[in-house]
This record gives C-alpha cells, sequence and structure tokens, in this order.
C-alpha cells in the first residue's frame, strides 16, 4: 500500500515537492509509519539533522487531528507529518 | 464581533497594528493591550536576515478559535480579541505575530494576551526557518505535538 505524506517544517527537507508518497505494507500503522521513516532519513539524509524527526512528530489524519501509533492507514490516505512546533 | 484570527500571507499583505486597533476598540474597554512579536536580527550569536514560516493553514486557524475563545472563558467572556500570525518569508523587523485585546480591565487584558502568545507556541502548527547572512539556514526546534504517552 501506499500513503502520501504532506511535508511541513523541517520535513520538507525529505522532498522538492509538498508530499511524499511512502510504500508500506498492508494493515500499517504510524508506528510502521515512523520505523519506514528512520530507515529512509539514515539511508538519504543522514547529515541533515533530522535523525530525531521520526520521534519527536506527531500526524494528522484527514481531519487535521493527532493520530497515534496504532492508528491504521488507508491505502492512499493523506497524512501530514507535524515536526515540532515553534511559532510566535 | 468580538474575535477575529488569521493567517496572513506575508509576501502579499502586512500585519497591521492599525487594523487590530480599530478591531478591538470599544467604549466598554477599560484596557487595551497589543503584543507585537517582529523578526529580528540575531539568534544564538547569528546574524539573521529573514525567517520564513510554514503553517498547516486549516489546523491554525482550528487552534486560534480554540485558544482564543478559551482565554475568554477563562479571564473575561466580553473581551475582544486580535490575532494575527505571518506565513511565508519574512524579512528583519517584519511583525511575525500580532495579538490585540480589549478588555473591561487593565489585567484581564494582559492576561489573555499572554495566555494566547503562550498558547500559540505550543499548540499551533508553525515552523520556523532562518535565514542567516552567510546564505546558510535552519529550521528551528520546536515543541513537540505527539502524545505524552508515546514518548
Amino acid at each position: 500500500m501506499e500513503i502520501q505524506l504532506k511535508l511541513y517544517g523541517s520535513s520538507k527537507i525529505l522532498s522538492d515537492k509538498d508530499t511524499l508518497n511512502i510504500q508500506l505494507p498492508e494493515n500499517s500503522n504510524i508506528e510502521k509509519l515512523r520505523n519506514i521513516l528512520t530507515k529512509i532519513i539514515s539511508e538519504k539524509y543522514s547529515k541533515s539533522n533530522l535523525e530525531n524527526l521520526p520521534k519527536t512528530a506527531a500526524f494528522f489524519s484527514e481531519k487535521d487531528e493527532v493520530v497515534d501509533d496504532s492508528y491504521k492507514l488507508r491505502n492512499q490516505e493523506f497524512i501530514s507529518i507535524i515536526p515540532p512546533i515553534g511559532g510566535g | 464581533m468580538s474575535l477575529h484570527t488569521a493567517l496572513i500571507k506575508i509576501e502579499e499583505e502586512k500585519i497591521s497594528s492599525e487594523k487590530a486597533k480599530k478591531f478591538i476598540s470599544s467604549e466598554k474597554n477599560g484596557a487595551e493591550s497589543i503584543f507585537i512579536g517582529k523578526v529580528r536580527n540575531e539568534n544564538s550569536g547569528k546574524k539573521v536576515i529573514a525567517v520564513t514560516y510554514d503553517a498547516h493553514d486549516q489546523a491554525v486557524i482550528k487552534s486560534f478559535q480554540s485558544i482564543c475563545k478559551n482565554a475568554k472563558n477563562k479571564f473575561d467572556k466580553n473581551a475582544k480579541i486580535f490575532l494575527e500570525h505571518a506565513k511565508g518569508y519574512a524579512p528583519v523587523g517584519e511583525i511575525s505575530i500580532l495579538i490585540a485585546v480589549g478588555s473591561g480591565h487593565r489585567d484581564e487584558a494582559f492576561k489573555i494576551c499572554r495566555y494566547i502568545l503562550e498558547e500559540v507556541k505550543h499548540q499551533s502548527p508553525i515552523w520556523k526557518k532562518e535565514h542567516y547572512a552567510d546564505g546558510k539556514e535552519e529550521w528551528l526546534p520546536g515543541h513537540s505535538l505527539r502524545p505524552k504517552k508515546e514518548i
């Protein structure tokens, strides 16, 4: 299955586009997505200071609400990655 | 109308203190408190030339509304509140956030202003990338929204 990850803040380093398509095994959840992101970052972006991102980011569902690690992802679901925030 | 919240695309429009003052103005106000946050030219010894603000627009507006309503319930139900935050590339000196509060008394006006600022920093999905004079740039660390039980 595949999901579309909408990128915000520091996660924008992961792509030139606003979204990143990520391949996942069937029935994956947010925890699995964190693991896949850790792998992508260690393989391709090890020098970009993103190593803590999979651990510190929250994820929003299409309803713009934080979902926890057990949240089951659907094929083609649109998920937002929310790195630690700091406006003002 | 007693509440105004917005994200402002700063390359297209400016955040205006005059607009804020006009919005909160009322003969019922005994106090008007205005906080203006600006892009400054230095951070941790590095010369800053600008900041890019990124935001999850829908979630930011939702959080702004919720924060302001909570502030009114907590301190003054009749307060008038104006809250705008910048989005996009903001050079040094640009207003990044403006909070204006009109209330019956000074204590409530100050408290609401401070409450909103701190809650925005901890709840609203906004991110800052600093641009430095040497050409480098960096996303700043922040506050994690990941559920606390998981960390």
